[in-house]
């Protein structure tokens, strides 16, 4: 992957104006500081209640990168990426105490896209970013691996439970199960688990050949177009199989 | 964007608490009486996702010792994986293991020897943590418990080829 790239001032602008929504910059002014959010965080209690982790500081950076436009610089950017993508794992936590509400993981998810407009993404992340378009899921599994993973599975079930299968892209069933693809990479056994749920509990269900990867890691890089790339995919699989319901691994 | 949904999306969670609620999953919670459990929330599934209630409705089947996390469910926090923080991995992974930290004590001081968590990001992220913080205890999915708890009926079991010895 590409090493850090040159800053883009223009693109940078540009972002800055995409993401300048009314509700976002109502959030960003209405903060009044008070500071209810700094005990809700995490990365706050775990690193010795840091002034720096506070969400209302993060946020409150993001509205900076707002204003500065096209006077971005290296310094700001190097400062900003690694708190908008290494101090907040958007877990909405904060805004449950927030009196305004104020709704970070969006704000953070706004820094991020700003980061995107730069190139400056975590490289794993980006990877996998790749991957979804290159391959459909994150861990650039082939369509001949996972459907190869779903019938080992299959057969190890039947050992046990020789009536049990794993449909694939059976139209018109109930139920489309989806998983992260983190499990045919690394804990194929999930599938053979979920399986024997569904053969006990009677489900009328189906896996996909395609668009079973229910992550969306371009989410939670802040690259919006991918996201909508990915959330598609899954969504194409769930209408060409006339499935009544899209059910989400654990 | 402006489209409808021919379809519905559902969290296994929910799934699970429906089976088991009518009926059409069996477990045996015995299997587990012996352990103490405890329910990690996912942030997308409890806080942002609502399946709060559903999965104490599963672990009501399935746990005879379980103690809640302080706080917990839409309350409960962040693990410190999410966010894409566990793929993100290289220079992100010492902040990541850094911030879990307030996790790690949550469930020491339940007791727990088993975490529950439906999340894969949280249960790679607490089993890295259940390393680093020295927690001693076991993660778990809940579909790796059902494995071990959920009761198959004699008939749809394979034969045992050595049956006639008997």
């Amino acid at each position: 992957m590409a090493e850090v790239t040159a800053l883009d001032p223009k693109k940078f602008k540009e972002a800055v104006k995409d993401k300048s929504n009314a509700r976002l910059k109502m959030w960003l002014e209405i903060c009044a500081h008070c500071g209810l959010c700094a005990d809700t965080c995490h990365f706050y209690l775990a690193n010795d209640k840091d002034p720096e982790m506070i969400p209302a500081v993060k946020g409150r950076k993001v509205l900076e990168a707002l204003r500065k436009k096209d006077k971005i610089d290296e310094e700001f950017l190097e400062d900003f990426y690694w708190t908008i993508y290494g101090e907040c794992t958007m877990c909405r936590r904060c805004t449950m105490f927030c009196p305004f509400g104020i709704d970070i993981a969006t704000i953070t998810s706004t820094g991020r896209g700003l980061c995107v407009s730069q190139g400056k993404v975590p490289e794993n992340l980006k990877k996998t970013i790749a991957s979804y378009y290159e391959h459909g899921n994150q861990m650039e599994i082939t369509q001949e691996e996972w459907i190869d993973t779903l019938q080992w599975m299959e057969e190890e079930l039947q050992e046990e439970l020789p009536g049990a299968t794993i449909p694939i892209d059976k139209k018109g069933a109930k139920v489309l199960y989806t998983v992260n693809a983190r499990e045919p990479k690394f804990y194929p056994m999930d599938i053979s688990q979920v399986a024997r749920v569904f053969y006990l509990a009677g489900e009328d269900w189906t896996m996909s050949s395609k668009g079973w990867d229910d992550t969306n890691l371009a989410m939670f890089a802040g690259d919006l177009k991918a996201a909508a790339y990915i959330s598609q995919l899954v969504r194409d699989a769930a209408e060409e199989l006339e499935v009544r319901r899209v059910a989400i691994t654990e | 964007m402006g489209r409808d949904h021919k379809f519905q999306v559902v969290h296994s969670v929910t799934l699970f608490a429906e089976y088991l609620r009518e009926g059409r999953l069996k477990l045996d919670k015995s299997v587990f009486a012996e352990e103490r459990c405890t329910y990690q929330d996912p942030c997308n599934v409890s806080r942002n996702g609502g399946c709060g209630k559903d999965a104490r409705e599963i672990i009501g089947y399935l746990c005879e010792d379980f103690v809640e996390m302080e706080p917990y469910g839409d309350y409960n926090f962040c693990c410190g994986g999410g966010g894409g923080a566990i793929p993100m991995a290289g220079p992100f992974r010492e902040r990541r293991l850094r911030s879990g930290k307030v996790k790690a004590e949550q469930i020491r001081a339940t007791g727990a020897s088993i975490c529950i968590t439906p999340c894969h990001n949280c249960y790679d992220q607490i089993r890295d943590l259940n390393k680093e913080y020295e927690l001693g205890i076991k993660v778990l999915s809940f579909k790796e418990m059902f494995e071990e708890a959920l009761i198959i009926p004699e008939e749809l079991k394979a034969q045992e080829e050595d049956e006639d010895e008997e």
